[in-house]
């Protein structure tokens, strides 16, 4: 379970985060927001890049960020980057080497890279990879530990229509073996057909959490979310115009 | 333990692949094969030969663990390959660690190699087995190690091409500062002249500790005390230098 506890990020005066509050224990979310609403610096806190500002979040009631909880997750950045002089299995064998006592299975290295469709070029220089092939990389290098928990941060950028299909596919299988994974994601497509449960967050504020289904009450998503996203910014305005004619 | 390992070994195996730094070590290479021919302008005096040696490791050492410290750390945090690694269990300053003494191991051989090269060369000119020239290799390790820790250093709240300048210039000072002191004192400078002279010498670090070229060629002092001393020497500004490091790494929001 992953718990996030007043949660807040601020950069000088402004707040990128703002006092998220959210308990995640389901197969699939996904966090759903534009593009600078606040999802990947929600993410980055999660596995200790950046420090929040105020609040916690736990993993199984373990502080998210130490190295206790970072044996359990695995995570892929938005638009991941490599040594490029490394090969993706060289790559691979790296990452694994970082967790303590750890007993790969026997070519564990190279049925990641058969699931996630890099095989063939296992043993060529990153460099030579296209940014497809990239994106499957980073989601095997988050693969690597067999991590209870998924952090994927925009996974399916990049990839050609079959690409995104395959990804898909893996996640599913992903969630039948039991592990949990939390998806940022600004593709509303990919929400709908594969979360069990949504945060939509805008502005740094969490707006709605909970099932796809009553989110969407019988509407399309897209509806859904562009309404929820006009009524905050209505909102905001409403707040917004005493103090502006206060200051007049 | 393990991560640190981990982090250096493929460091290590990174670093040996660049182009640039194989490009610098056949220049060196090219460079000590040239000191023959400097011999012959020199009418074969060996110390002269063991000189130009002892000084063409150090110079081409001293650019490698520049373009290293300034280069490797900095591209990890910039390149954001740094993500991976650090939402894996390793903490900010296990992954500094281990870059430093993976481009330590870096520097360990292209010193062997170069030491290998001035062995030749000292052999090849009628010299026979010097373990000075070893040490004076050494020595010249412990300050590139050092100075390497320092390019690092910089390298946690600046960008690569302003580490090179501030390395640059605390290159250079490192080696004058001693002797700064000794000229101050000498032409009777007092006050706050001489007291600001004197916390340059106390802040920067004194790289003409290990300095051992001069003895080395001529022999003329057995100087395993001064290893040993600055052997110490170097092993304190390194630790200080790594922990203010890891502190300020630690803060940064990457």
């Amino acid at each position: 379970m992953v718990q996030f506890s007043h949660l807040t990020k601020q950069y000088k005066k402004q707040k990128v985060v703002d006092d998220f509050s959210l308990t995640v224990d389901v197969p699939i979310f996904g966090f759903l927001g534009q593009n600078g609403a606040g999802k990947t610096t929600v993410m980055k806190m999660i596995v200790g890049l950046l420090a929040p500002s105020e609040g916690t979040i736990t993993i199984d009631g373990l502080a998210s960020a130490s190295l206790e909880a970072k044996k359990k997750i695995g995570y892929m950045p938005e638009t991941p980057y490599f040594y490029e002089r490394m090969t993706g299995l060289e790559f691979l064998k790296f990452c694994d080497e970082l967790y303590d006592n750890r007993e790969p299975a026997p070519h564990h290295y190279e049925v990641l890279l058969q699931k996630v469709g890099i095989f063939a070029a296992r043993n060529s220089a990153i460099y030579t990879y296209s940014k497809g092939m990239r994106q499957r990389l980073g989601f095997a290098s988050a693969l690597v530990n067999d991590p209870e928990y998924l952090f994927l941060d925009e996974p399916l950028d990049g990839l050609d229509p079959i690409g995104r299909r395959e990804m898909k596919e893996v996640m599913l299988a992903l969630k039948h073996e039991g592990r949990k994974i939390f998806l940022n994601t600004h593709i509303l497509a990919d929400v709908e057909e594969i979360c069990d449960e949504v945060g939509v967050i805008h502005a740094g504020k969490l707006l709605y959490a909970g099932s796809v289904k009553a989110f969407c009450a019988g509407h399309p998503l897209e509806e859904r979310f562009m309404g929820a996203v006009a009524a905050h910014e209505r909102n905001n305005a409403m707040h917004a115009v005493p103090v502006a004619a206060a200051s007049n | 333990m393990k991560n640190i390992l981990a982090i250096a070994r493929n460091t290590f195996k990174l670093e040996i692949r660049d182009r640039i730094l194989v490009g610098i070590l056949i220049f060196a290479l090219g460079y000590m094969a040239l000191t023959l021919f400097l011999a012959d302008l020199v009418l074969k005096e060996l110390p002269m030969v063991e000189s130009f040696g002892l000084t063409g490791i150090y110079f081409f050492n001293a650019i490698v663990a520049l373009f290293l410290g300034t280069t490797s750390f900095f591209k990890d945090v910039d390149r954001k390959v740094v993500y991976f690694i650090l939402s894996k269990p390793v903490s900010r300053a296990q992954f500094l660690l281990g870059k430093f003494f993976g481009l330590c191991l870096v520097l360990l051989l292209t010193s062997a190699v170069l030491g290998m090269a001035y062995v030749s060369v000292v052999a090849y000119e009628g010299g026979g087995f010097s373990g000075l020239g070893l040490l004076a290799i050494a020595m010249q390790f412990l300050e590139m190690a050092l100075f390497l820790a320092f390019a690092m250093f910089v390298s946690t709240f600046s960008s690569s091409l302003l580490s090179i300048v501030y390395t640059s210039v605390i290159f250079f000072l490192g080696h004058i500062v001693s002797s700064l002191v000794i000229d101050a004192k000498t032409i009777g400078l007092g006050g706050v002249k001489l007291f600001f002279v004197e916390v340059l010498y106390y802040i920067f670090p004194n790289l003409e500790k290990f300095d051992i070229r001069n003895i080395a060629v001529h022999a003329v002092a057995e100087p395993f005390a001064s290893f040993a001393l600055a052997l110490a020497y170097a092993a304190i500004y390194i630790i200080l230098l790594l922990s203010a490091a890891v502190w300020i790494f630690e803060k940064k929001e990457i």
